[in-house]
């Protein structure tokens, strides 16, 4: 493929791809600007494995992944890490205004509290919707791992939100099991 | 009432705020990262350093201030100790000799030319491309560094791939590529690209018995045996993550470290892959030794030292600071190098430590400073110390210490924003890079340590 063919289909796929990317990483990361950050560099490791993502498919899966590992990455890697910051607050709602942005300000802080695989094990699962399997090949690791963190991040999020005496958190039409 | 996960984790996204990708500026980042990820290896297994993460990772922290860790000041390290400040200001003519330079002036626009290594008999391995101006294919010419003039090679059938010229003999030349798959850049199918020099063939090399290797990694043994390492054990992030800086950093110094499990193959027979029943962090070798940690990128633990020739083993305790992570590694003669990062302190101070030891566990001495690495090219006596600025970027450039003499030389006063580099033939060469075109640009260059 000519290059600059390339180049305007990844800008195409990058421009398409960026505001669902961006959701994901500010769950798993809990700043918008980190969160961009974290973008920006799965997105950058896309663009380098373009070529061989066109001949094979599955560029959202791999810009999913190459995000999840942005972040991952980053919490590994010396001096580019944070650990997510207070939630931002200041947004507008339904009818209890300030008793769902407490609920929503609740589960970004109580997700900040989780080890960072358990906190993407949450978001990988019931934001990205992705299955166990999918998960694991996200979070290159097995499946009995994904279940068992996923397990320990819902029983530390519902301890969470009991502690603050909130409302029961569940996952509603999963039978509150993970999988 | 119930909360349902999914909804609050939907509603926490339903109003971000506006955000504008700027698509040009992610192509051009990505272009310059299919650049810069075809940096040389320094220091067998040792991090591959990328310029321009590099700069980024080292350039101190925003704003210079707001960080404080457990204590104001970095702690002075239990060895003889220098700083840049201790470092000469080399001539050229007297302390080096410049082999030759080659300048691309604005690599921001295209992917460029590069010296990617010199021979053993002394020409130098001369890369145009994957660029635009080449339909994105890398071609190869061996360019006699008197006169400049090159012997282009036949197309090596590369493509696009990232390659790491692992031999540069005079008989042959050796290039790994490394094939990600769909993987995430960690681990990758290793392929040779071998160069006969006589018949000017190029042959490609695979291992099908061989594991998914660690990405970039690829010693050659005095043994002439490849060394290759695949992923064991990942250091654990801490509950919770690591702890913050007042101005948001993560500090994670002190880190556990990574192991790997060590293999070495064959460059001649694809069948020969051999399980070294050793898991380690960081490898090197001398002419007559093997070294190692227990592990890298983290804590170093001990380093072992076994003898090619009677398979005698030491071990010591390097005696790195206790927040140390061990980040590359280099062994020549009976020097051991491991550069390290040991933390960030009051006003965005780092503690950077390039460590030098023997292979008895002496130590003999710590370079210290903020913002800076050092590395050890395999089969080299001069560690190239980078430093990415310091305050007003004073002291930004590359240093070197020669294991020999002792002597530790300024050669530049700036580096590059890109990650150049390669083998070298002698132990006294060395090669950096300097900034041109208001750092859209750079100037590689080839030098020899005088003596």
């Amino acid at each position: 493929m000519d290059r600059r063919q390339a180049d305007a289909d990844f800008s195409e796929f990058a421009a398409a791809a960026h505001g669902r990317l961006r959701n994901t990483a500010y769950l798993l990361c809990g700043d918008w600007e980190r969160a961009a950050d974290h973008v920006q560099e799965g997105l950058i490791r896309v663009y380098v494995a373009w070529p061989r993502l066109v001949r094979r498919g599955g560029e959202l899966a791999y810009a999913r992944k190459a995000v999840v590992s942005a972040f991952l990455d980053a919490s590994r890697k010396r001096s580019s890490t944070e650990r997510p910051s207070e939630p931002d607050t200041e947004r507008p709602s339904g009818e209890d205004v300030a008793r769902h942005v407490s609920d929503r300000a609740a589960l970004m802080a109580a997700l900040a509290r989780l080890p960072q695989r358990q906190r993407a094990c949450v978001v990988l699962r019931y934001f990205e919707d992705l299955d166990v399997r999918e998960t694991a090949v996200v979070l290159r690791c097995s499946e009995g791992t994904v279940k068992s963190q996923t397990s320990r991040a819902l029983a530390s999020l519902r301890s969470m939100f009991e502690s603050a005496s909130r409302d029961e958190l569940a996952v509603i039409g999963e039978g509150n099991l993970p999988w | 009432m119930v909360n349902d996960l999914k909804q609050l984790l939907r509603d926490n996204v339903a109003d971000a705020p506006t955000d504008h990708l700027d698509v040009a500026s992610l192509v051009d980042a990505g272009r310059r990262r299919v650049r810069v990820r075809r940096t040389g290896a320094v220091g067998g297994t040792a991090v591959l350093v990328a310029g321009v993460v590099a700069v980024a990772a080292l350039g101190g922290a925003p704003g210079g201030a707001d960080h404080t860790a457990a204590a104001t000041h970095p702690p002075a390290p239990d060895a003889p100790t220098i700083t840049l400040a201790d470092a000469q200001r080399a001539v050229e003519g007297r302390d080096y000799d410049v082999l030759t330079s080659y300048t691309n002036k604005n690599l921001d626009r295209d992917n460029g030319q590069y010296l990617d290594g010199v021979t053993d008999d002394g020409l130098i391995l001369f890369r145009d491309g994957p660029r635009d101006g080449n339909e994105w294919q890398a071609h190869y010419a061996l360019m006699n560094s008197a006169t400049g003039a090159k012997d282009w090679l036949p197309d090596p059938g590369v493509g696009q791939m990232q390659t790491w010229p692992v031999v540069l003999g005079a008989d042959r030349l050796v290039l790994l590529g490394y094939d990600e798959g769909d993987g995430d850049g960690m681990e990758a199918t290793l392929v040779a690209y071998v160069f006969d020099r006589t018949t000017r063939d190029w042959s490609t090399m695979s291992w099908p018995n061989l594991l998914a290797v660690d990405f970039g990694t690829g010693d050659v043994g005095p043994d002439g045996r490849l060394y290759v390492t695949t992923p064991a054990t990942q250091g654990k992030i801490p509950e919770g993550g690591w702890p913050t800086r007042p101005g948001g950093d993560a500090e994670d110094a002190d880190a556990e470290g990574d192991t790997h499990h060590l293999w070495s193959i064959s460059l001649t027979d694809p069948t020969d892959v051999r399980d070294e029943q050793l898991t380690l962090g960081a490898l090197a070798f001398t002419d007559d030794a093997m070294v190692w940690t227990d592990s890298s990128n983290g804590a170093a633990g001990q380093v072992h030292v076994r003898s090619l020739s009677t398979g005698e083993e030491t071990s010591f305790d390097p005696q790195t600071g206790e927040r140390c992570n061990l980040l590359s590694f280099g062994a020549s003669g009976d020097r051991i190098v491991m550069s390290q990062y040991c933390g960030t302190y009051s006003h965005g101070v780092r503690d950077d430590r390039v460590q030098i030891l023997s292979t008895d566990g002496d130590q003999v001495v710590t370079l210290q400073d903020s913002g800076i690495d050092g590395g050890l090219a395999d089969g080299s006596e001069v560690v190239k110390v980078t430093s990415y600025g310091g305050k007003r970027g004073a002291r930004s450039g590359t240093y070197v210490y020669d294991l020999v003499t002792d002597r530790f030389l300024r050669v530049s006063d700036g580096v590059s924003s890109w990650g150049l580099g390669g083998p070298t033939s002698t132990a006294t060469e060395f090669m950096w890079d300097t900034p041109v075109n208001r750092r859209h640009g750079a100037t590689q260059w080839i030098g020899e340590l005088t003596r």
